[in-house]
């Protein structure tokens, strides 16, 4: 239930300071970069002449692209449900307090305050095939982040590692928002643990879940961080992602054009998917 | 007595002049990219100018960390873009891949123009591969700072231990693979486009034309003709043949750690793995292979120079002064000793500090003699896409090895892959 | 008996997490040589080991790069947080031509690489004279989509009866968020702060770009000029993390307690 009201400017007054420094830090530039996608650019980054879709064309024929496209929609489409169970799991497991509860949600959360370079780093060191820690300590013989078949999984680990905090933080507080009275019905009725998490908690927690999954998927699109300072791109393209292909074909590359392309294709695709999230809010999301 | 009187006015004059130079400082900006170790020389050598020549000079120089190389041509592109000259600094260290948004630059003021204002400099002390190393089409444009060349490095105490000497060519490489062991590999490396323009130079060829995109825009390949691109990839699968060569990145935590015997690497590293290796085992340097025994010796020349930008008669001095006291052969000699940079300059070869390293660390001389002995006529490659260029070549090659791919469909794959980028690069930059 | 096992579960499972970040803070105590040794340790030998850290306060001026970073940080945060919560009730709390479009308008802000925007924002920023300040370091981050969209989940998921209650009342809208709205959802505030604090902390690229004079640098670019090209001085590199992690943790555990003040305490003010 809204409060429905007649025409009023109010809203729009309150959305005006944000609506204005997103179009004069992200929508003015993000112009000029769809101007590039279809003009010719100079190494400068300045126009010269007009290009049509000439600079779109000559994305899609590179073997780069669709193998770049692959690896994100991967990267994305494993990363936000196990990002999501993890923490979902975590939180739930947590949301009943025991004598040491302060102790583990500060160490659960606390992911959150640590830099990406940094843990990217502590990754890469423990990560390594022969003087890193991990294989030695589980007695494994894996590449990581040198083996083509290994490097994605790696990344993955990491992004879903960094992932967690933030995400852990936001759905416990989810569940300690459920009222007790709803729990303590429940619990009358006699259901189990299971049913109770899937038909009282579970709705009752599903804003603070789209929210979760809709910027995971955001950020997963995005990736291109850990790739820059673990792999590369590689071995043999494998860590590629659009992102990634963005900075070292594009804008590290002189091409400038292309790089406003990726940057298009990477924001079409990823508006659709928040677009379906939200055909699916209107369906599944439970607003008290 | 006339002449004592015209002697004394003469010298009141030139004081004179000096107070008022010192009177109204010339202030100019330096922008670097050196971090750690040298990033501390680098503050070093400023403060020594500003508190000797520069004093003397009325110039005080401030000098400022833009991150990484790509990081501040980003800046130095954005700032041209916009046409924020003013914004440029006076003084700035710029890697190979900064050069043509420099040479492009409006108030650029390259090495020629100061040479012209300034008869009297003498740039003949500067090693001439380094030199020539920051030319494009035809102009200076700028002055070598950071020197090196890519050279062999090699777990000297292994490889004696198994009764091998160090590492000349490829199959000298592909010999030792029985070292190759669990946890062990003889040699791990991934070609990309300085690493590949060097082995193609060994056999006479360029890797894209225009001498390497050096006299002008690069626009295809040189090296299919030729067949240097083909001998080199059969080189390079049978070296993988034998077991002694892994399709990866070389890594130098592993190779610190004795799990990898030998790597090829920048000379700039040497101090860095000198410290870090401490007496675990006897470092060996050997210049950079061959592809086989019929090839040249020798490996191109990279890292970072010094290039100037025109802010008005007294700061265009000043940056002039700078760039020649930091080029000069004394502060080359202690950069070179306190990192493990070549020193780009003769004098400083033949200098007491570099001689008494070269004492205590013969690794050091590896390098410098490899610089000097390469022909002229190897260049290091200017390519437009220059981050598109070096991960396809990495990647074209990486697959053939392993996806088992023919050396002539490689060659293919790299000819489309890379002249198609070229072309590209051609079509928005006629 | 169950509740202890379980606690020390959640203890385990937080020290699995942990574990990395363990790694790194104690590769700050340790000498070159202990990275590479076999086997690989976890611990360094010893913990007195402190000349790393000697390393970050002497190479870089980063006592004034942390007091810059935390300035912008926190500035950055809080006028974010401020916008956020603005549009986040508007979203919530009205209903309006052209509100899904806007909507979107704003999430989309995410869904946009920095490098695409780095160039013109340099140009916009340096057109206002912004160069070398920390407003010109923070304004690009002023739009926190994230946020907002955050507050809006929130916001929907209140009483009706908060909802009601304000309009009975017939409070103005901004006392209404002030004494009612944010009060009610503080701990997804703090949660938020937080989180945007750390991001700003972290950011590397912008406020290399739009400073050009030693003071104004952050902590994250005092951090770069700790690495080696080959970036393998892994001991000096962690000891400038740890440094820059102090404060982001301090932080934390400053408001954990605030986060966790829990959504059915608010409902009770309806």
């Amino acid at each position: 239930m809204r409060r429905a009201v007649r025409f009023s400017v109010k809203p729009y007054l309150y959305l005006l300071p944000m609506l204005v420094f997103a179009v004069g830090f992200v929508y003015y530039p993000f112009a000029k970069t769809v101007a590039q996608s279809v003009s010719v650019v100079n190494f400068r980054g300045e126009i010269t002449g007009f290009a049509g879709l000439e600079n779109f064309r000559y994305l899609f024929s590179r073997r780069e692209f669709s193998i770049a496209m692959q690896n994100t929609l991967k990267l994305m489409f494993i990363n936000v449900p196990v990002t999501l169970t993890l923490t979902c799991l975590l939180a739930w497991f947590s949301n009943r307090r025991t004598f040491l509860s302060p102790v583990y949600e500060t160490l659960l959360a606390l992911p959150m305050t640590v830099s990406m370079p940094v843990i990217t780093l502590i990754f890469k060191v423990l990560l390594n095939p022969s003087v890193g820690f991990v294989n030695y300590a589980l007695g494994l013989d894996v590449g990581w982040y040198t083996d083509r078949h290994t490097a994605m999984a790696g990344i993955l680990m990491l992004t879903v590692w960094m992932g967690i905090g933030f995400n852990y933080v936001l759905i416990l507080n989810a569940f300690r928002g459920i009222p007790e009275d709803l729990m303590g019905c429940a619990l009358l009725d006699g259901a189990g643990p299971l049913r109770m998490f899937f038909s009282i908690q579970l709705p009752l927690i599903s804003p603070t879940l789209l929210y979760v999954v809709c910027t995971n998927m955001i950020q997963a699109m995005m990736t291109s961080g850990p790739v820059m300072i673990l792999t590369q791109g590689g071995p043999s393209r494998s860590t590629t992602t659009l992102i990634y292909l963005m900075y070292t074909a594009g804008y590290r590359s002189a091409n400038y054009s292309l790089a406003a392309c990726v940057s298009l294709v990477a924001f079409a695709l990823t508006f659709g998917f928040a677009a379906a999230l939200f055909l699916l809010e209107e369906r599944r999301v439970h607003y008290q | 007595m006339k002449k004592l009187l015209s002697l004394l006015l003469t010298l009141a004059l030139l004081m004179g002049l000096t107070a008022c130079a010192q009177a109204e400082n010339t202030k100019i900006v330096l922008w670097h990219s050196m971090s750690e170790e040298a990033g501390a020389l680098m503050d070093k050598y400023v403060q020594q100018f500003n508190d000797t020549l520069g004093r003397d000079q009325g110039i005080q120089v401030e000098a400022v960390f833009q991150g990484t190389y790509a990081e501040a041509v980003t800046k130095m592109n954005g700032m041209l873009m916009n046409g924020q000259l003013d914004a440029l600094p006076d003084v700035m260290q710029l890697d190979a891949t900064g050069k043509v948004s420099f040479a492009a630059a409006d108030n650029a003021y390259t090495v020629d123009e100061a040479l012209a204002e300034h008869p009297e400099a003498d740039l003949s002390g500067i090693l001439a591969p380094a030199l020539a190393n920051w030319q494009l089409a035809g102009a200076q444009l700028g002055l070598p700072f950071a020197t090196s060349t890519t050279v062999t490095y090699y777990n000297k105490t292994a490889l004696e231990a198994a009764g091998f000497a160090a590492p000349e060519t490829l199959g000298d490489i592909g010999a030792m693979a029985s070292l190759a062991a669990d946890g062990v590999t003889v040699y791990a490396c991934v070609p990309n486009t300085p690493t590949l323009a060097n082995w193609l130079g060994q056999l006479g060829s360029n890797l894209v034309d225009n001498h390497n995109g050096t006299e002008g825009t690069a626009a295809a390949l040189d090296c299919i003709e030729n067949g240097a691109l083909t001998e080199f990839l059969t080189a390079w699968k049978d070296l993988y043949a034998t077991g002694a060569l892994a399709n990866a990145n070389a890594s130098t935590d592993e190779f610190v750690a004795g799990r990898q015997l030998i790597m090829t690497s920048s000379s700039s590293s040497l101090a860095s793995l000198l410290g870090r290796i401490g007496g675990a085992f006897e470092l060996g340097v050997s210049g950079y292979p061959r592809v086989n025994e019929n090839a040249s010796a020798g490996a191109t020349v990279s890292g970072s120079c010094l290039v100037m930008f025109d802010h008005g008669d007294a700061r265009r001095a000043a940056a002039w002064t700078l760039t020649n006291y930091l080029t000069s052969a004394e502060v080359q000699a202690d950069f070179a000793r306190g990192t493990g940079y070549l020193p780009a300059n003769a004098a400083a070869a033949e200098s007491e500090a570099w001689q008494a390293l070269i004492a205590e660390h013969p690794q050091y001389q590896v390098g410098l003699e490899q610089l000097m002995r390469t022909p002229d006529t190897m260049r290091s490659v200017t390519v437009g896409p220059s981050a598109d260029f070096y991960y396809a070549i990495m990647n074209d090659i990486s697959d053939m090895l392993d996806s088992d791919l023919s050396v002539e469909e490689t060659v293919e794959i790299l000819r489309d892959d890379l002249n198609g980028m070229l072309a590209q690069y051609l079509r928005a930059n006629p | 008996m169950r509740k202890i096992l379980k606690g020390i579960l959640g203890l385990l499972i937080g020290c699995l997490l942990m574990f990395p970040v363990f790694y790194g803070l104690a590769g700050a105590f340790k000498t070159p040589a202990e990275f590479i040794g076999w086997p690989p340790t976890v611990l360094p030998q010893s913990f007195a080991n402190l000349s790393n850290f000697r390393a970050v306060f002497t190479q870089a001026p980063m006592l004034r790069y942390l007091l810059n970073s935390l300035i912008t940080a926190c500035l950055t945060s809080v006028v974010r947080l401020a916008m956020a919560l603005l549009a986040a009730y508007a979203f919530a709390f009205f209903e309006f031509r052209g509100q899904k479009v806007l909507f979107f308008l704003l999430l989309g802000t995410m869904m946009l690489p920095a490098d695409t925007l780095l160039i013109t924002n340099y140009q916009t920023v340096s057109r206002l004279g912004l160069l070398d300040t920390y407003l010109g370091i923070c304004i690009v981050s002023f739009v926190g989509a994230s946020q907002m969209f955050m507050l809006r989940q929130r916001f929907l998921t209140s009483p009706t009866a908060v909802r009601e209650a304000a309009q009975l009342d017939g409070c103005g809208d901004l006392r209404f968020i002030v004494s009612i709205l944010a009060p009610m959802c503080w701990g997804t505030l703090v949660i938020l702060f937080m989180q945007s604090f750390v991001a700003q902390w972290n950011t590397y690229l912008w406020p290399l770009m739009v400073t050009n004079t030693t003071l104004m640098r952050t902590v994250q670019v005092g951090i770069t000029m700790l690495t080696t090209i080959e970036g393998t001085n892994y001991e000096t590199i962690l000891a400038g993390s740890a440094v820059a992690m102090v404060p982001a943790i301090l932080l934390f555990v400053a408001l954990r307690r605030s986060m966790n003040r829990t959504m059915a305490g608010g409902s009770t003010v309806g």
